[in-house]
């Protein structure tokens, strides 16, 4: 069985699922645009009180919110969905079967459990992102290097969860930590140059929820220089390597079901 | 019922012993206030905003931490559960009442959050020493008693949510809208003193600040006298509704509840 394939086949079966509920699309939809207005209004009540803060006016801090509503969805439509199953099929020992297909493990427990109504999120987190631009006066060089990042920083929340449940197979029930987690990715609706000290540096480096959502929105206003836009990628290409290794070796760990 | 109250203390301690893990995980969680305190810092760093410096701007949200713990309870996810499940059913042939019960599990957990919260508030102490002040007895004793008529509000807000669970399936989902509105209307994300006018206005018409900013301005001493005691008595008469209220809709509800066994 090709990759391909088996890739189409995952994403084709999330859709039709999603397809059966086509009435909750609008109630999701609405849920979106609440959720977005929700987020932004603790920005425009900072800045009624200051025109700008570290170098950032309002319009340009609002593309942080959009490129952070816009890992939010991703975060709920691809990943948290798809490896919180993994919590649940470790503790129940279902997990063999995921083992047993011909595919590799860590593809298919991406895939299965997508759900592409919640993708409603990113399309409001882009037209956020947008509307930003345009004030900003974004070019394609600017705008082509901030989907380049968000990429990037999408790929590192993954790589993140992928970490986080890996650790499932020594702790089982950690769930509740990757509500910790999203407690603290909050902290990325902010410029990450808004923090100081420790807490920027965690913010970059440890749970790097700056690189996800500050990083692209620089890249937009042409303020990311091109030695620090290397360097997120190279950090998201670190944690894509580290949640390799942590899954391969989370795997030796897995006591089946059956064995 | 006066006789077991100490019996259910002792109990919900236990518990929370028990799941202290997820009780660390659960009181991280709600954590808001130190990224807000973080941001207003550095709104207020250029010179203080309407009276607030950084330091009035870390006592504000360190207070809005403790407070959003002194307040918070989970008896609405609790009832939804129980509701549900049936297991209610059993609750309700104790010869108290079951809501009794769901008081002492959360108030018993107090203690062991304080200690959770205790390394996180000492950290905000050194990070901004400014922040101190020496209050006066007088808002201390108003701002304990409305910290208390908070906590009420907050519980019988939730007792309202968890008992629509009798009625409908969506009373988590509605819980989570009144839980946004709030968030933004109470003083928990931005301090309303900062806030827009015409939004300040409204919310003082809302029960939202009732059960968050008032004992937190009251305790930072960031009121004075007469409106301090017209906030207090806005809260007495939210208490007022909400029981009224929760009263309806739970006697309602158990009339209602068909689940096994009941």
């Amino acid at each position: 069985m090709s990759l391909g394939v088996a890739v189409a086949a995952l994403t084709r079966a999330s859709l039709l699922t999603t397809m059966r509920y086509r009435a909750s699309f609008v109630g999701e939809a609405v849920m979106a645009v609440a959720w977005a207005a929700w987020t932004a209004a603790p920005l425009f009540v900072v800045f009624d009180q200051a025109p700008t803060l570290a170098g950032w006016t309002a319009e340009e801090a609002l593309a942080v919110i959009g490129f952070f509503i816009i890992a939010q969805g991703a975060l709920e439509a691809l990943v948290d969905p798809n490896l919180r199953a993994v919590v649940e099929q470790v503790r129940q020992g279902t997990f063999d079967f995921v083992l047993l297909k011909p595919l590799d493990a860590q593809l298919y427990v991406s895939l299965h459990r997508t759900e592409p109504i919640k993708l409603v999120h990113c399309l409001v987190g882009l037209a956020i992102v947008a509307h930003s631009a345009r004030a900003i006066d974004a070019g394609a060089v600017e705008l082509a290097s901030a989907a380049l990042l968000m990429l990037a920083g999408l790929t590192l929340l993954h790589s993140l969860w992928t970490v986080v449940v890996s650790s499932a197979f020594f702790f089982v029930k950690v769930d509740n930590l990757s509500w910790l987690i999203r407690a603290g990715l909050d902290a990325g609706r902010w410029p990450v140059s808004l923090y100081r000290g420790v807490v920027r540096f965690v913010l970059t480096f440890v749970l790097p929820i700056g690189l996800v959502t500050t990083y692209p929105a620089l890249a937009l206003r042409g303020e990311l220089k091109p030695s620090t836009g290397l360097g997120a990628l190279v950090i998201s290409v670190l944690f894509g390597m580290l949640a390799r290794v942590a899954w391969i070796r989370s795997l030796r760990r897995y006591s089946s079901a059956s064995s | 019922m006066f006789r077991a109250f100490p019996t259910l203390l002792r109990i919900g301690l236990a518990e929370a012993v028990a799941y202290r893990a997820e009780l660390v995980i659960w009181v991280l969680t709600a954590t808001a206030p130190l990224i807000s305190m973080f941001i207003w810092d550095r709104v207020a760093e250029e010179g203080p905003l309407g009276g607030w410096g950084q330091g009035e701007m870390a006592r504000y949200f360190l207070l809005t931490l403790i407070v959003r713990h002194i307040t918070s309870s989970w008896v609405v996810w609790e009832l939804n559960e129980n509701i549900r499940t049936g297991g209610l059913s059993p609750m309700l042939l104790r010869p108290m009442h079951p809501l009794v019960f769901f008081v002492a599990q959360n108030l018993a957990a107090m203690p062991l959050r304080a200690v959770i919260l205790a390394p996180l508030i000492a950290g905000v102490m050194w990070w901004r020493p400014e922040l101190m002040w020496t209050p006066e007895p007088w808002t201390v004793a108003l701002g304990l008693l409305s910290a208390a008529l908070a906590w009420v509000i907050a519980f019988t807000v939730q007792v309202i949510f968890g008992s629509l669970a009798f009625f409908s399936q969506q009373s988590l989902g509605l819980f989570n809208v009144w839980f946004g509105l709030w968030s933004l209307g109470s003083g928990y994300l931005f301090p309303l003193e900062l806030a827009p006018d015409w939004l300040r206005q409204g919310l003082l018409w809302l029960p939202f600040r009732a059960t968050l900013a008032t004992p937190v301005e009251l305790l930072a001493g960031l009121v004075d006298g007469p409106s301090a005691l017209r906030l207090v008595l806005a809260q007495l008469v939210w208490v007022g509704v909400f029981l009224g209220i929760a009263a309806l809709t739970w006697s309602r509800g158990v009339r209602r509840h068909e689940a096994v066994g009941a």
